[in-house]
């Protein structure tokens, strides 16, 4: 036997400390996972009281319903424009917070902290501030510019306003990423280009965007995920999919049909769609990025 | 014109001192190298002359301009880095070209027509399409001088550029950037720790220590005639041997006397009025011998040799002379051990005397241009 300190004696005793996390994993995880996949196959009544088989008859409804096809349509529509929105945005305060000298890390905290409030809080916080009639935003954009803030009737500022917010509150994330593969870069390339009298935005997207594409399909990534699945409470509280269904999105329409309208069988079905779509689109932008991110210095 | 002017340059960092003073001039078409240990200020005062650093005081000149606050790009430098600088995702090719499509006076073909030259001159029109990874350290330090090329720049500056490569490499490097020199003749500062580069590469050498210039010269002038200490025990491997010692004028003559050792300097302008304590004799490893091969050498020594390092061309010899360790060069197959004493002179033409400050006040023999000064005095 070697000598090295091994962490456990038996294998009963290395089962037994496995156990806790295994049993957590299958109770909250794997089990749901699973159950929602059986359930997707059947129609519920009474929270899922009871059960009738039928087969793909909840995907062949989902998809020949003009609900959820919009639904579908908007919340891709939605994450287009939250992931590149995100990483636009944060490319560009994360590029001028990685270009100052002085006081980049009281930038850094400014830049970050939406990403420490919780969505909730922070929907509810936004909900005055932009709120149609109450809202001081509102009331300064309205009194300064001739738009009109309407987000409570008008579908497409509905939708505006919960990708801005989407995005607003994703910032964070990504500029802590950004600035930090930023910083990663040799200096001596930035050295150069002052030298060669590169320009500082022909620099970003030539060199620096290139140069941190791992970081960038990272966060391509995360966004996607967010915005499928944890713009929820934003959407929850600030428009609950309205008005007439502009923004209601998948992940609420199908929060809705499950314990709203108690058809946890079709909300199972939209579950294992979701799963799907952001499964694919997950592998196509790896698929996509592979060709980023695999060069020496 | 791109001959440079510095005049009285400063850096200062919070409360250190990086610089301290510095005044030089740089010939166009020149080709010196700035050497000194490390932390001397040397890679500081070349970054103020690419304008990557600020300059705290003083001034620099590039042709009849001032360029303190002229920004990188508009001061007609290229530089080449350390560790090449390249950019990762692009070509070999695409290297070169960036930095001049970002600047918009050039044409297409201009830059086309510059990059063919460059790669032909540099040989690595073969390596074109490779990027970075692909290429060896030596092929990445050849874009990075093409790049640098195609600016056709008035001044090249490079900062340690061949640090980086293995011994073989650099050797080979060093030569093809002499005829790349000879070729061009674009003033270039050159800069590096490695003494031997600086010799070999060097129109003039410039020596740098604790943030200023210790002594500006041509290498051999360096060697034979340094202006001080630092410079005598910073130039030549291994290091001149320094013995402290006392000068004591004799009738006409002055003795240099150490424990162990007593020397006749031959006569010498820097000898006039010397009659002191607190010297200290300089004489290079190759300057003292066996008594044996020095015929006519009428003074002569013992010391005991503690180790000796065959070097294959040579013999190192490390001998104790009183409380001193000398380093003798000698014969490659004289059959010497540790331990034996040999009987060793030196070669009076070649003594150097510093005073306690370290400056140097005497050479038995004197530099060619100096005697013609006198000359004409």
């Amino acid at each position: 036997m070697s000598t090295a300190t091994k962490p456990y004696d038996s294998t009963l005793q290395a089962a037994l400390l496995l156990l806790p996390t295994a049993a957590v994993l299958v109770a909250f995880l794997y089990y749901p996972a699973l159950e929602t996949f059986r359930l997707s196959l059947y129609e519920t009544l009474f929270l899922g009281q009871r059960q009738t088989w039928t087969g793909l008859g909840n995907f062949v409804s989902l998809l020949t319903s003009d609900v959820y096809r919009y639904s579908f349509l908007i919340t891709v529509a939605f994450a287009a424009v939250v992931v590149f929105g995100t990483l636009g945005v944060s490319l560009l305060i994360g590029y001028l917070i990685f270009s100052v000298d002085v006081r980049s890390s009281v930038y850094l905290v400014a830049a970050i902290w939406p990403y420490a409030l919780p969505p909730a809080v922070a929907a509810i916080l936004l909900n005055f501030i932009l709120h149609p009639n109450l809202g001081i935003f509102t009331h300064y954009l309205e009194l300064l510019t001739p738009f009109t803030l309407d987000w409570f009737n008008d579908g497409p500022q509905a939708f505006a306003i919960l990708a801005v917010v989407a995005v607003w509150k994703q910032l964070g994330y990504n500029i802590i990423f950004i600035v930090a593969a930023l910083n990663n870069i040799p200096e001596i390339l930035t050295e150069n280009a002052r030298i060669d009298g590169v320009g500082r935005f022909r620099m970003l997207y030539k060199v620096y965007v290139p140069m941190i594409a791992p970081t960038m399909t990272f966060l391509v990534i995360m966004n996607t995920i967010y915005a499928f699945f944890s713009t929820f409470p934003l959407v929850d509280l600030m428009t609950s999919g309205g008005p007439s269904d502009a923004t209601n999105f998948l992940i609420f329409k199908l929060y809705r049909d499950a314990f709203q309208f108690n058809s946890l069988g079709l909300a199972s079905a939209q579950s294992v769609i979701l799963f799907v779509v952001v499964s694919i689109l997950m592998y196509l932008q790896l698929r996509f990025a592979s060709g980023y991110g695999r060069y020496g210095g | 014109m791109s001959d440079i002017t510095i005049q009285n340059l400063r850096k200062t960092y919070d409360d250190v001192r990086a610089v301290k003073g510095i005044d030089l001039e740089i010939d166009d078409g020149e080709f010196l190298v700035v050497v000194g240990p490390s932390g001397c200020g040397k890679s500081t005062t070349l970054r103020m002359l690419a304008g990557l650093e600020s300059v705290t005081d003083g001034s620099i000149a590039i042709g009849d301009r001032v360029v303190n606050e002229v920004p990188p790009k508009d001061r007609s430098i290229a530089m080449v880095f350390q560790n090449y600088a390249l950019y990762p995702h692009m070509t070999a090719a695409e290297n070169m070209k960036f930095g001049m499509k970002s600047a918009s006076e050039f044409s297409g073909d201009e830059i086309e027509r510059r990059v063919e030259e460059a790669t032909e001159t540099l040989d690595i029109a073969h390596l074109r399409d490779r990027k970075p990874k692909e290429l060896s350290g030596g092929e990445r330090q050849r874009v990075a001088i093409g790049r640098a090329l195609v600016r056709e720049p008035d001044v090249f500056l490079m900062d340690e550029p061949l640090s980086n490569l293995d011994a073989k490499l650099r050797v080979q490097m060093r030569a093809e950037l002499l005829k790349l020199h000879r070729d061009l003749e674009t003033t270039t500062v050159y800069v590096t720790h490695d003494q031997t580069e600086a010799m070999t590469l060097g129109d003039r050498v410039a020596v740098l220590e604790d943030g200023r210039l210790q002594q500006v010269a041509a290498p051999q002038e360096l060697y034979d005639y340094p202006s001080n200490q630092f410079v005598a025990g910073f130039v030549g491997e291994p290091a001149m041997n320094f013995i402290p010692a006392s000068v004591r004028q004799r009738g006409d003559e002055h003795v240099a006397t150490a424990p162990g050792l007593s020397l006749t300097l031959p006569a010498g302008s820097g000898l006039d009025g010397i009659d002191d304590d607190g010297l200290t004799l300089g004489v290079r490893p190759e300057d003292v011998s066996l008594v044996s091969n020095r015929a006519g050498a009428s003074e002569s020594f013992t010391a005991e040799v503690t180790v000796t390092e065959p070097l294959g061309e040579l013999l190192l010899l490390h001998c104790r002379l009183g409380d001193e360790e000398i380093r003798v060069k000698v014969e490659p197959r004289s059959r010497i051990a540790a331990g034996d004493i040999v009987e060793l002179a030196v070669d009076t033409d070649r003594l150097h005397l510093f005073d306690s400050d370290g400056d140097a006040v005497y050479h038995s023999s004197v530099p060619e241009q100096v005697t013609e000064s006198a000359l004409a005095d």
